[in-house]
């Protein structure tokens, strides 16, 4: 076999969030008996499942690849009856440019949504079909798969209506006779800031009295 | 100090004695000098008077009148009696402003010891009720705690007054703050209020001086006075700003909206969309409004 150069290539801000599931073990299809054909097979099968019940909106399928020259992408989805169906999403893609030479072979991988047949949406299940026409390679497969959600959008920050209402002193043009607005804006911007010194600096502290208006509840007074 | 340096005044004696240096460095230590001169630094550090000289003369008379009544209020009530309580409050009350007058309310620390020295001043005055202490040493502080536990309200009043008037405040202007600040004269102000109350209207010189050059400006070049929708327009815009940044929760936001609506180009705004007609405003009545803004936030005191 042709010597590896192992590549370590270090991500950086993708998304962290994924989603738990299982990947089953690969699943050869060959064409004759298993046992006695000695022939490499050239396609492997990957599930991924998720936890019984639960289904995801999937954003992104990341894995990384090693040796892998097509990958083809099935989901299983939960329709609105609650059938489940089998669907392509990603048909041939390619993880190696030549599938005799290292190019893309150890690669990190990443499918996006948006380059997907279908929506991923209420995905159960998804199933990798790997292909490798080569003989080159002893062995060929994918690993570390993960499968990221859709996050939730934040709803957008809303933007207030005093930052839209700026307005600048050089837009307005008749100033004449008018004081500096510089001046008279310094001016009000201490003033402010002094009233806001006072009001921060506030007590609650009481200091006690037990009159109102003046006039004692006649509870208070004790008999001596 | 090098023992080849001959100390002045001892010309007959010899250079030789080594004991000499010691004596004169157990003789500083003894009476405290050290110390007296440390405190005099810091407080002229705080204070950064113009007058340096006169600043370390007052601050030195005062420690001395401080040292001879703390001990005096409690040990010869003769004296103290002869004086008269009005002079001696007027003495402490002095003092106190004296020390209120060191440092400006923004820098924070500063201001706030001298407020405490200042309560610490106030709460002694008066004869000593108790007549348990008798003369102490030299060396002996009388207790601290007025028989009431705070500043007599009398004199709390004649404080926050001072301050006002000292602060170019006029008394009808500073009338309805102290209203707010007010406590009875038999009432003991504990500390908080006292520095509620002091802190308050130190801000509010400094506001009131501010409004008056505010006035100045809108007034612009003219000699006359201002224009009265002018004058409300303006003051318009703080009202606002103040009503903005009301929220008790100081958060940034609300500063910041706030700010914006007293930037240079809202202040434009306000002032080309103020009449022309309508009458002019003089500076008192431009003052009283203003105040009126600052006045309706202060806490009243109960």
């Amino acid at each position: 076999h042709l010597s590896r150069y192992a590549k370590r290539s270090t991500r950086v801000g993708l998304s962290v969030n994924t989603v738990p599931c299982t990947v089953k073990p690969t699943v050869t299809l060959q064409i004759g008996d298993a046992e006695t054909d000695s022939s490499r097979p050239g396609v492997y099968v990957i599930d991924v499942t998720l936890p019984i019940g639960q289904t995801v909106n999937i954003q992104e399928i990341s894995f990384k690849n090693y040796y892998t020259a097509y990958v083809s992408v099935r989901l299983l989805r939960r329709d609105g009856e609650g059938a489940a169906k089998w669907t392509t999403c990603l048909r041939n893609h390619c993880l190696m440019p030549s599938p005799h030479t290292e190019e893309g072979s150890q690669d990190y991988c990443s499918v996006y949504r948006q380059q997907m047949l279908i929506e991923p949406d209420n995905v159960t299940s998804v199933r990798l079909i790997l292909r490798q026409p080569s003989s080159a390679w002893l062995n060929f497969s994918v690993e570390d798969i993960k499968i990221h959600p859709c996050l939730n959008e934040d709803s957008e920050w809303d933007i207030p209506d005093w930052l839209s209402d700026l307005t600048q002193v050089d837009q307005l043009c008749d100033l004449q006779g008018l004081p500096d607005p510089q001046t008279v804006s310094s001016s009000i911007q201490q003033m402010w800031a002094l009233t806001e010194v006072m009001q921060t600096n506030q007590t609650t502290a009481s200091i006690g009295r037990f009159d109102v208006d003046g006039c004692y509840d006649i509870n208070l007074l004790s008999f001596t | 100090m090098a023992e080849k340096r001959r100390s002045g005044g001892t010309s007959g004696m010899s250079e030789s004695k080594p004991t000499k240096t010691d004596t004169e460095r157990e003789f500083l230590s003894q009476a405290g000098v050290g110390e007296l001169l440390r405190g005099a630094l810091l407080k002229m550090v705080e204070a950064r008077s113009e007058d340096p000289m006169g600043f370390l003369a007052d601050h030195f008379c005062n420690q001395a009148s401080e040292a001879e009544n703390g001990t005096g209020g409690c040990c010869s009530d003769g004296d103290l009696l002869n004086l008269g309580a009005g002079a001696h409050e007027q003495q402490q009350l002095s003092r106190a402003l004296w020390h209120l007058r060191l440092a400006h309310h923004s820098q924070r620390s500063a201001f706030s010891n001298n407020v405490r020295v200042a309560y610490d001043l106030l709460t002694q005055t008066g004869p000593q009720r108790r007549g348990a202490v008798g003369p102490s040493g030299p060396a002996g502080q009388c207790s601290s705690n007025s028989p009431g536990g705070g500043v007599r309200g009398r004199l709390y009043t004649h404080t926050l007054q001072c301050l006002c008037s000292e602060g170019g405040v006029p008394v009808s202007t500073s009338a309805p703050l102290l209203r707010r600040l007010h406590c009875q004269d038999h009432e003991a102000v504990p500390y908080d209020i006292f520095r509620h109350g002091v802190l308050t209207c130190a801000v509010f010189s400094d506001y009131i001086r501010r409004a008056q050059r505010l006035y100045a400006e809108v007034c612009g070049p003219a000699e006359g006075p201002a224009g009265r929708t002018l004058c409300l327009a303006v003051l318009g815009t703080l009202h606002e700003a103040l009503e903005t940044s009301r929220s008790n929760e100081a958060k940034v936001s609300r500063y910041l909206e706030a700010s914006a609506k007293i930037s240079p180009g809202k202040l434009a705004q306000a002032m080309a969309g103020a009449e022309p007609a309508g009458g002019n405003m003089d500076a008192k009545e431009f003052e009283d409004a203003a105040a009126e803004l600052f006045i309706a936030r202060v806490r009243v005191v109960c």
